[in-house]
């Protein structure tokens, strides 16, 4: 069953093609992965997944529902996150700050909110114990009063996947989530991703450089080339197709 | 001294009002003069007309002020930095014009004011100074509320990234119309005070631009992101001239300097500079008690 999918994306900026009538889908339960070299198009599809950007054809579906007109805010609310490949943190705030503005869809009347109403304190209080036990999951529990500016590198890429589980989403979308780490950090979210995937049945959503942590981590892989579909498939399937291994993956 | 205590109240709660749009959402106004004048008009007309309790010019200010607050989210919604700095700015300038030239609010003759009175009650330089106390009391109440809310995180968000705030489910333009409203809010109320401290509004104080600058810089050099902030910053802004006496047209090089400085030096306002032995030596314990060196 799709859970998040594009049909026919096609944009354009200026005369420049950075997507052509490009599909793909995000299976429920599955980690999917998108692969292709720099400036493929890959950016530009991961924000018309999440309604940044506009697509000048074709539509993009959640759950077999058309979400075009939906905009990027609207995407938590339904259950769609993602992190960033620049990592997008709050550095001027605490972890725990960060992560709560995950959950920001959950707080409730924003007037009772601000002015700290009995319901709306029984509401923040839930929201961080939820923001506790994911960075527990996350082993950033030690770290929630520390301001984000002050983290290592592996940990503010934990802190960007914390607060895009916080919402409690359906679908996690990554771009290059172990982009610039060291293999220890990358071994720790490939297994992160993992579990998640598999105890909380999260759907992700993948863009990365780092092969074999596309090839170990995703089910499904879908490849693409100057903005079009070059192939899909298993992680065997893609390593064993002739197009992609010329275009991309180099011959061994 | 009570009614110089009163004022720089008044300046502190107008960059109060400043601080949660520039300094927690961060979206630059330079034209927070406007609705000091609108809460000033607003219940001084009010008061001329109807001879209104304080109290309900109080509301009335502040409601009409956050109102334009509102009107004005909408049109500068695609605007951002250097561009909605110079449409504040113009909308301080409109308001200062109109106030000048429309005959209803009689420009710069003025509008004389009756005596204040709170409940019924007659006050006051004494009385006034308690109203104008309680009144910032209630505001630091409720930003001390709002920072720590929800609310607050998404202005916060806002200011520091727009795009991830946004796939945090952060409505941008329900949270800056919203904190557009707040802040001209908190801004006309000071307004309402404004008048009513010396009994008369005239346009010759609120179609000066002059007032915009001192707002901002109240709430830049003391520190637009902390509570404390503008406390520190009005206060230097009003005491300026004081202290300058017969040099006193000479604050603005001052106040223009101390600006500068500040933004060199210590970008994040003085409160903040005066904060970080206390902050460094929290992070210290925190780390300490958590084993990380």
């Amino acid at each position: 069953m799709s859970h998040l999918s594009c049909e026919n994306i096609t944009v354009r900026f200026g005369g420049v093609s950075a997507c052509s009538d490009v599909s793909l889908s995000v299976k429920e339960g599955q980690v999917t992965g998108l692969i292709g070299a720099n400036g493929a198009g890959k950016t530009t599809l991961f924000n018309v997944l999440t309604r940044f950007q506009e697509s000048e054809t074709g539509h993009v579906y959640f759950k077999g529902q058309n979400i075009d007109d939906k905009k990027p805010h609207d995407m938590a609310a339904l259950g769609v996150t993602r992190t960033f490949q620049n990592i997008n943190l709050f550095r001027e705030q605490t972890t725990l700050n960060n992560i709560l503005i995950g959950a920001h869809y959950m707080i409730g009347n924003p007037f009772s909110n601000m002015l700290s109403f009995p319901r709306a304190r029984r509401n923040e209080t839930k929201l961080v114990d939820r923001a506790h036990e994911i960075a527990e999951l996350l082993g950033l529990e030690d770290h929630l009063d520390t301001l984000a500016g002050n983290l290592s590198y592996g940990h503010l890429k934990r802190v960007e996947l914390a607060r895009a589980l916080a919402s409690n989403p359906q679908v996690v979308l990554l771009d290059e989530p172990v982009a610039g780490c060291n293999d220890e950090e990358t071994e720790d979210l490939k297994k992160s991703i993992r579990g998640l995937n598999k105890n909380l049945g999260i759907s992700f959503f993948l863009v990365e450089h780092d092969m074999s942590m596309v090839m170990e981590s995703c089910d499904y892989i879908y490849v693409i080339n100057f903005g079009m579909n070059l192939a899909e498939g298993a992680p065997l399937d893609i390593q064993n197709n002739q197009e992609v291994v010329k275009a991309y993956l180099g011959e061994e | 001294m009570a009614a110089q205590g009163a004022l720089i109240i008044i300046y502190v709660i107008a960059s109060q009002g400043q601080a949660v749009l520039t300094g927690y959402t961060g979206l630059v106004s330079m034209g927070h003069g406007g609705f000091l004048a609108i809460g000033a008009y607003t219940s001084a007309l009010l008061t001329y007309y109807f001879n209104i309790d304080l109290v309900v010019g109080i509301l009335a200010g502040g409601i009409v002020s956050g109102v334009f607050g509102f009107v004005l989210a909408l049109v500068f919604l695609r605007l951002s930095g250097a561009f909605m700095a110079i449409g504040t700015l113009g909308f301080a300038f409109f308001i200062g014009t109109i106030v000048n030239n429309i005959p209803f609010f009689q420009g710069r003759t003025g509008i004389s004011l009756p005596s204040n009175r709170v409940f019924g009650v007659e006050i006051g330089d004494i009385g006034f100074y308690y109203v104008a106390v309680v009144l910032l009391g209630l505001i630091i109440l409720f930003m001390y509320s709002l920072m720590r809310s929800g609310v607050g995180r998404a202005f916060k968000a806002l200011r520091d990234s727009e795009k991830a705030a946004q796939s945090s489910g952060v409505n941008r333009w329900l949270f800056r119309t919203l904190a557009f409203s707040i802040s001209a809010t908190i801004t006309g109320i000071a307004g309402v005070l404004s008048g009513h401290i010396v009994n008369y509004v005239s346009s010759e104080v609120y179609a000066d631009i002059w007032y915009s600058a001192d707002i901002l810089m109240g709430a830049v050099i003391g520190g637009s992101a902390m509570l404390m902030g503008p406390i520190i910053g009005a206060t230097f802004v009003v005491m300026v001239p004081f202290f300058l006496e017969t040099m006193a047209d000479f604050s603005y090089i001052l106040k223009g300097a101390a600006l500068i400085l500040v933004l060199w030096i210590a970008p994040r306002g003085l409160a903040e500079l005066i904060g970080r032995p206390f902050s460094r030596r929290r992070q210290k314990k925190l780390d300490k008690a958590r084993g990380v060196t």
